[in-house]
């Protein structure tokens, strides 16, 4: 697990061979982006991209079901764009006008949070690119980030010690 | 995606968890319990408030109260930062999938370029 073990994010690193700037544009490209992005079984009809801090973004998903095609909208803002190298932004689900919507208006687990960030970091590594994604449950850069960081290295502590002892217990 | 944890429960921790008080609070009980009034300290606020930040915690599970009527210390629960550390990671393997593909279509790409660069 590459995990740092924060209780409410997802860190996955990769080596990805190409050279940074095309990797760069997998992100940043909507006609790229489309070609990768949806899950298995689901396409991405629809990805509009305002990249630079505090654009927007708009991408639909749209999956197949026993009932016909399912689209799912997804909007979001730029929070910081540095050029192959660094790139965050939020995500909510919406509708098509880019309108966020619970989570259960859109009948998704009413456990998926409200706003979530992604945050993807390049580095060229001799011809091909390190590439860390962070996926956040909670904006780290909202209001309080400071006092969020050191309450969750508090509790992310807290927690480990919670699983050892638990793990004692057991015979 | 199966759900295998309280969608609800889980939704409630994360709304207790965005709010810099709660997580000060929260943070706070990390090194031991406390009273509400110890709790309160640091704040600029009014007990009652303090209190409303305590209860949405309680609701999430993430605080719970003693039974001694007078003080009713409050301690942490981290039960359900576990469920969402388990949200977390239920989003690895859609990543992880997205990654692969990246690199397929990566490949695809390559190989057009060269094909136009030998004509």
């Amino acid at each position: 697990m590459t995990n740092n073990g924060s209780p409410d994010a997802v860190e996955i690193e990769r080596i990805v061979d190409a050279p940074l700037t095309l990797v760069w544009q997998m992100w940043t490209d909507p006609e790229h982006f489309r070609a990768w992005y949806g899950p298995d079984g689901a396409t991405i009809p629809v990805a509009t991209m305002d990249v630079r801090v505090g654009g927007t973004r708009l991408v639909c998903m749209e999956v197949q079901t026993p009932n016909g095609p399912m689209r799912m909208w997804f909007t979001g803002e730029y929070r910081e764009v540095i050029e192959n190298e660094r790139l965050v932004y939020t995500e909510s689900m919406s509708d098509e006008n880019g309108r966020v919507s619970s989570p259960s208006d859109m009948g998704m687990p009413a456990g998926h949070p409200m706003t979530t960030e992604v945050r993807v970091e390049l580095r060229d590594i001799g011809g091909r690119t390190k590439m860390v994604l962070t996926h956040l449950g909670i904006p780290h850069d909202s209001p309080g980030a400071a006092g969020w960081a050191m309450a969750l290295d508090k509790l992310t502590a807290y927690l480990a010690a919670y699983r050892d002892r638990r793990r004692l217990r057991r015979p | 995606m199966t759900a295998t944890i309280d969608e609800d429960r889980l939704s409630e921790t994360f709304a207790a968890l965005a709010n810099s008080t709660r997580r000060a609070i929260l943070a706070r009980l990390a090194e031991g319990g406390a009273t509400v009034n110890e709790l309160a300290e640091p704040f600029e606020m009014t007990l009652p408030a303090i209190s409303k930040h305590i209860k949405v915690l309680e609701r999430a599970g993430l605080v719970v109260r003693g039974q001694r009527a007078q003080y009713r210390p409050c301690a942490l629960d981290p039960a359900p930062l576990e469920e969402v550390s388990t949200w977390a990671e239920r989003y690895r393997p859609i990543w992880e999938a997205r990654f692969d593909r990246m690199d397929d279509y990566l490949k695809q790409l390559r190989a057009t370029t060269k094909g136009r660069q030998g004509r």
